[in-house]
């Protein structure tokens, strides 16, 4: 692949040269060559990435054993260093065709600030929790995957990102804020994430809005989190299902928002049959129960032919739906032996439907 | 994006991000070198974190400030806000810095010149009621030491006192100078 590319990219520079196109159309389409290169995630450019991920992990380490052997100054100037050299030396390599070892680069660069941050709040003493000094480094990640343009460095400040919410959300440091800060990062992410031609980082994002949305409903317990949820998922669900190309096309999702959609939904259910599951009359968590079910039919009905990760999805919830109407409406009557009596039923009857779905969904293909 | 812009950009993000964090360091730095000394008492709380290693979770005597010192809470105010608070700080008999006075937002007065003020920072939700304590923070709460150092002086520092020696800038922003056992200086720290 990269022979193909830079094969490309040589003619192009011929064509340019020879005055057959003009500058921008060259530039379209080294990058249109380069997009495409991407897609072709090749072994050794797997190998690279982890790595470098586990230099980048090495670093962060070191920082944190605080060895005295090697002055602060030293330390710090080492961190630069890689800094430096991790960026423009990942940049040379991109430019002469070893995308993947440069993006890798970036990534150990990346880490180098962040083991940065942590260096100085440990040679300062400063106390201001290692959320704050995610934020930075987060901030950071993404300013060097718009200077960059780069994919990975995208994916890799959602992670961080997501390393902030998760700590946060689950209030890690003991802070009592809840992390609302999380949606304007989540869309600047976004929107950075189509410069960087980044599809993987906006997958993240969606799920990690998701995330946000159900630990948002678990410190609130509200139904004004689900309802809102539930109606925009089964709207991005028509949307992606009825009008497929447009909606791709502004999204870029790689037809993958259908099932986005149904797993926003489900969790969006779910935290309705959560909060309705205490109440002494069953009837609203019935009727909740049933919409689930429904949706999740109407998903396998709709766009299960074309997607089979959605059809996994709509199985899982499935199943959830199966177990979280066992225990909350008929629980009180049965015992152990009961229960693994009635686990056994179901599962049974989970694999029937799963078993004469796929079934169908092959015959029709 | 070309070749050229390209490495550019990757020169630009690094000396950005450098700068960044050299801009951190300086001003710290200031704050050691130019900052007003004073000796605070401490108790130790836990250790350990994530990406930084060991430290001491360190309790100040001013980390627990009586409300009846704080001169501006208005009147029927019963919780706080989250708040920037103001401690001014007087030296006593035994060397240490004691809380003589304190407001929330911004002192009314410059501190004299046998006192400092140190600005910290107080959560929402604290109860103002008079025969009440709060707990502001300073940004000074921890102390990193070498790995497996911590727990040795920790315990030490449950049998007997030790201080802190802090730095504080003209704006009030404190910076751990010294950790003391007694008038000895166990850790005394560099500029950079």
């Amino acid at each position: 692949m990269a022979n193909y590319s830079s094969r490309v990219r040589t003619d192009i520079a011929r064509w340019l040269q020879a005055d057959l196109i003009d500058v921008s159309t060259a530039d379209v389409l080294t990058r249109d060559v380069e997009a495409n290169e991407r897609k072709s995630l090749s072994f050794g450019s797997i190998l690279a990435m982890m790595a470098a991920l586990l230099f980048g992990a090495a670093v962060l380490i070191f920082v944190a054993a605080n060895w005295e052997a090697i002055p602060r100054l030293a330390r710090v100037a080492a961190l630069f260093a890689i800094i430096l050299a991790g960026y423009v030396g990942g940049g040379a390599l991109k430019t002469r065709d070893h995308a993947a070892i440069g993006e890798a680069l970036w990534i150990i660069a990346a880490a180098a600030f962040g083991g940065s941050i942590a260096l100085i709040g440990q040679m300062y003493h400063l106390s201001g929790d290692e959320t704050s000094a995610l934020i930075t480094w987060g901030a950071g990640t993404a300013l060097a995957a718009v200077a960059l343009r780069s994919n990975p460095l995208t994916v890799a400040s959602v992670g961080i990102a997501d390393a902030w919410l998760f700590l946060r959300g689950f209030d890690y440091f003991g802070h009592a804020e809840f992390p609302h800060l999380f949606v304007v990062v989540a869309s600047v992410l976004f929107a950075i994430s189509f410069w960087t031609r980044s599809q993987a980082a906006r997958h993240l994002i969606i799920l990690s809005v998701i995330f946000y949305l159900v630990l948002l409903f678990t410190e609130h317990e509200t139904l004004q989190v689900a309802v809102p949820l539930i109606v925009v998922s089964t709207l991005l669900f028509a949307a992606a299902i009825f009008a497929a190309g447009p909606v791709d096309r502004i999204l870029q999702l790689g037809g993958r928002l259908p099932l986005h959609a149904l797993i926003g939904f489900l969790s969006g259910l779910a935290m309705v049959q959560f909060e309705l599951a205490g109440e002494s009359n069953n009837s609203a968590f019935g009727i909740a129960s049933a919409v689930a079910l429904a949706g999740i039919v109407a998903a396998i009905v709709l766009g299960g032919r074309e997607s089979r990760g959605l059809r996994w999805v709509a199985y899982a919830g499935f199943a959830f739906e199966l177990a979280i109407i066992y225990v909350v409406m008929l629980q009180s009557m049965l015992d152990t032996a009961g229960f693994f009596l009635a686990a056994a039923v179901l599962l049974g009857l989970l694999a029937l439907v799963i078993l004469r779905v796929e079934k169908r969904m092959r015959a029709r293909a | 994006m070309t070749g050229k812009r390209l490495i550019i950009s990757a020169v630009a993000l690094a000396l950005v991000q450098i700068g960044f964090l050299s801009w951190i360091i300086a001003g710290r730095a200031a704050i050691l070198r130019d900052g007003r000394q004073v000796l605070l008492r401490v108790e130790p709380i836990d250790p350990r974190d994530l990406l930084r290693g060991d430290y001491i979770l360190l309790s100040y005597d001013i980390s627990r400030i009586p409300v009846k010192l704080i001169a501006n809470i208005p009147a029927g105010k019963l919780t706080s806000d989250d708040t920037p608070i103001v401690v001014r700080l007087k030296q006593g008999a035994d060397g240490y810095w004691e809380a003589t006075a304190a407001w929330f937002g911004q002192a009314p007065a410059p501190a004299a010149s046998d006192e400092a003020d140190i600005v910290g920072h107080v959560a929402e939700g604290w109860d103002l009621s008079v025969a009440t304590t709060i707990a502001p923070n300073y940004g000074i709460e921890r102390f990193y030491l070498p790995e497996g150092e911590g727990m040795a002086i920790q315990n030490d520092m449950r049998v007997r006192p030790f201080g802190i020696r802090v730095a504080i800038a003209a704006d009030g922003a404190a910076q751990i100078k010294a950790l003391m056992d007694g008038d000895k200086t166990l850790f005394e720290e560099p500029l950079y």
